[in-house]
């Protein structure tokens, strides 16, 4: 074999039925034509960037300034990182500066040049489970191993469990809070348990990281607010991307935010210099470094997401699935009405045209994934759908 | 602590580098930016051409639905098939769609193919003097760089990469026009080359040829630059557009495997796979768009030309012995004193930044990117003239 065991294998156990199922997909749009399939499987939002990013993209570009194609500091631009510091600043009452900023290939490079910059071999990070399945292949990347922690029923932390999974090699926990899969926010008093947890780590000589994936931090419903981890604990990076809150997501953008409560921070900014390079992202592009920073406090329309999750919310309900209500992205995470949840996916996908991601996915099977960043008439013409299934399992 | 094992020896190893920087921005602040002539980064100073402007400002005016999403991991399909088109008129082999992956630079390429290729102790044959980063691609993913000198005037020496084979070699990485060198490898040389791992290939063991042509377009005196697909079968080209259409901050680039490339489709899988894992997910999207229709076009490549030839007379001129440079912006002349180290902070005394060539696995040699302005050249002249007294 030309390419490599490691690859093989990772391709091997994770694409099967995965590809699978993809090529299925494409043979019923064939079939029937792509309007009358109701694709809820992909994470792909089909919203466009707030006007005011479009116009402001218009004026840099017809204005083009001397310079603006060139490298950077792999940082990225201190202005813009200013900007940032200034706006983080602002939301969690930490002093930010440029310097604590890192622009990065959207939030999957930041992941990436974070554990390349933290983890020596063999190094643990912990995972609430289910959980976004390419964290794995991330961690695993860098000769550090993954190892889950199952949440509970509703989805939220069990402290228990992660205190359970902690060994001497945790370097980190990692977080994805708004959820995917499970659209599950994670509250104060889950972040509190587990802060006074990692706390009394650091007391006996073991510090543990937060990384917090906040790819969705913008997309959270019914006013909810986020809890400040940054005010709660010292040791803390967060990792966002501007795919979601500015449908960006083809741009890779976004950046690290190193708490200014770390000790250290510096030597970390330097690992992260080097891990940027090496990587080879070098820098985050130029262009959109440049349009971000002026955006913090935009996104798009949130009442459009959440309008969307409480009609396909009530029609599950109606069908009579089991189902904890999202908080935040743009994910539902029911139960599967058997426990293989491949069939019941596949059953959906052949007989109704209804496209989803089983929980295996995400590392837990007896549920799956609806994305719900579809057109609202996509989501209304599914009803009937889901309700025949429902009621066609029920008799079995 | 923080930070990983293997980062924290990077930070020690290349702390050297670090040092010099600093003095070198200690002698900015001092002296003003404007008197220190800095020829240590190859940041290219060319803008996009005009109509490579036009086209992006034309692009993002019209304002196209979902031009900003996800696409496929391995780019846009129109894009890759008139890259294809541009590669297959080139070469004449038969390039489709899918032998193209758009990349995050090439330095994002060049992990997406180690990450692809490379199981750990796997070898890749590097010629020496070399781009430091290689070692960077290539371990990040379990590999060993193996160094192979280059010969006095810098071109491959056949016989010692034959030497340096063995069971565990994967790759052999090219770098033409190279960094630091200039030097440009001809058909001869990439010929024998082809022949050595040929050999090896009936033995069994099959060995890619790897060629970062990030400075492809960059070549003087109507130098052809060698087509390496028709030299070896096993070809992989990893390219990106910071030089040719001066857009090293964007980020774009790719990967183009040879159309004779045997059972190729696990590669091509196995590499769009490595970019989504690896974080990169895509190329940016905007910059995709409009890449592929500037395939022919580079910036005016005389800009470099005349660069060159100021530099290396001013070298000359001043006693040191160099080679004239055929490609890219560097030039790579001997060191006056075996210890390159030392000989570079004496530049920096006369207010000129290079970069020893132990930083190229090469001492005894120096570094100068001459992709600055011309007045800064001129100036150097006779810092450079007060070393041949």
């Amino acid at each position: 074999m030309i390419i490599s065991n490691k690859i093989q294998k990772l391709i091997a156990n994770q694409e099967g039925w995965t590809r699978r199922m993809f090529e299925e997909g494409i043979k019923i749009k064939k079939m029937y034509g792509e309007e009358k399939v109701y694709d809820f499987s992909l994470g792909n939002p089909d919203t466009e960037p707030p006007e005011e990013v479009q116009k402001t993209l218009v004026e840099t570009l017809s204005n083009p300034v001397k310079g603006m194609h060139r490298y950077m500091s792999n940082n990225g631009y201190e202005d813009v990182r200013e900007e940032i510091a200034i706006y983080l600043g602002e939301q969690h009452g930490v002093p930010f500066t440029a310097n604590h900023i890192f622009m990065t290939v959207g939030c999957a490079g930041g992941l990436n040049i974070l554990f390349k910059s933290m983890l020596s071999k063999g190094d643990e990070v912990i995972v609430p489970s289910p959980f976004f399945w390419e964290f794995k292949n991330y961690i695993e990347n860098h000769g550090g191993a993954m190892r889950l922690a199952q949440t509970k029923k509703d989805f939220q932390l069990d402290i228990e469990k992660i205190e359970k999974a902690i060994t001497k090699k945790t370097k980190a926990v990692l977080l994805n809070s708004p959820n995917n899969p499970t659209g599950a926010v994670y509250s104060e008093e889950s972040m509190k348990g587990l802060v006074g947890l990692l706390n009394t780590k650091r007391a006996q000589g073991q510090d543990i990281y937060i990384i917090c994936d906040d790819a969705y931090k913008k997309l959270v419903y019914d006013g909810f607010q986020l809890p400040n981890l940054f005010a709660l604990y010292d040791l803390v990076y967060a990792v966002t991307s501007h795919s979601k809150d500015l449908a960006l997501p083809g741009e890779r953008i976004g950046y690290v935010a190193i708490s200014p409560r770390i000790p250290d921070y510096e030597l970390m900014v330097s690992g992260l210099m080097i891990s940027m390079r090496t990587l080879g992202f070098v820098n985050a592009p130029a262009l959109f470094q440049r349009i971000v920073g002026k955006f913090q406090r935009s996104s798009v329309n949130i009442g459009e997401y959440a309008k969307k999750r409480d009609v396909l919310y009530e029609i599950l309900m109606e069908a009579g699935f089991e189902c904890v209500k999202p908080m935040g992205a743009f994910y539902l995470f029911p139960k599967s009405p058997v426990p293989d949840e491949l069939e019941f996916v596949r059953t959906l996908q052949q007989e109704e045209r209804i496209m989803v991601v089983p929980g295996r996915g995400f590392g837990r099977k007896g549920y799956f994934r609806i994305a719900y960043c579809v057109p609202m008439e996509m989501i209304l013409k599914s009803r009937e759908g889901f309700i025949r299934i429902r009621k066609r399992y029920m008799k079995r | 602590m923080g930070i990983s094992k293997s980062i924290s020896k990077s930070m020690k190893s290349s702390s050297w580098i670090r040092a010099m920087f600093e003095e070198g921005e200690k002698l900015k602040k001092q002296y003003g930016p404007e008197n220190i002539l800095d020829f240590t980064l190859g940041n290219p100073i060319t803008e996009p051409p005009r109509e490579f402007k036009e086209e992006l400002a034309k692009i993002i005016a019209s304002d196209t639905k979902g031009m900003h999403r996800y696409m496929t991991n391995s780019g846009y399909e129109f894009v890759r098939q008139e890259i294809a088109d541009y590669c297959k008129e080139k070469t004449k082999l038969p390039f489709s769609k899918d032998n193209i992956i758009m990349t995050v630079g090439a330095a994002g390429g060049l992990n997406v193919v180690f990450k692809a290729l490379l199981d750990p102790g796997n070898e890749v044959i590097v010629p020496n003097p070399y781009f430091v980063e290689f070692m960077f691609y290539i371990g990040n993913h379990g590999g060993v760089m193996k160094l192979v000198d280059t010969k006095n005037d810098f071109h491959l020496d056949i016989g010692k990469i034959e030497k340096a084979i063995n069971k565990k070699t994967k790759a052999v990485l090219i770098n033409s026009p190279n960094n630091p060198t200039g030097v440009v490898y001809n058909e001869e040389e990439l010929k024998e080359l082809a022949s050595v791992l040929r050999k090896k290939r009936e033995n069994g063991q099959r060995i890619f040829l790897i060629a970062d042509e990030a400075y492809k377009k960059l070549i003087y005196n109507g130098t052809v630059l060698p087509d390496v697909f028709n030299i070896y079968e096993d070809t992989i080209v990893v390219t990106c557009h910071s030089k040719d259409l001066g857009l090293a901050g964007e980020r774009i680039g790719y990967i183009a495997a040879s159309p004779a490339i045997q059972n190729i489709n696990p590669l091509m899988d196995a590499m769009i796979f490595s970019n989504r894992i690896l974080g990169f997910i895509n190329a940016p999207a905007l910059m995709q768009r409009i890449v592929g229709k500037f395939q022919n076009t580079s910036i005016d490549i005389m800009e470099y030309q005349v660069r060159r030839d100021a530099i290396y007379d001013i070298l000359v001129e001043s006693g040191f012995e160099v080679i004239k440079p055929l490609g890219a912006f560097y030039i790579f002349p001997k060191s006056p004193m075996p210890d390159d180290i030392q000989f570079v902070r004496e530049l920096q005394k006369h207010h000129i930044l290079g970069v020893p060539g132990i930083g190229f696995g090469r001492s005894g040699y120096f570094r100068l990117a001459y992709c600055v302005e011309m007045d800064v050249i001129e100036r150097s002249r006779k810092y450079f003239n007060e070393f041949a007294k």
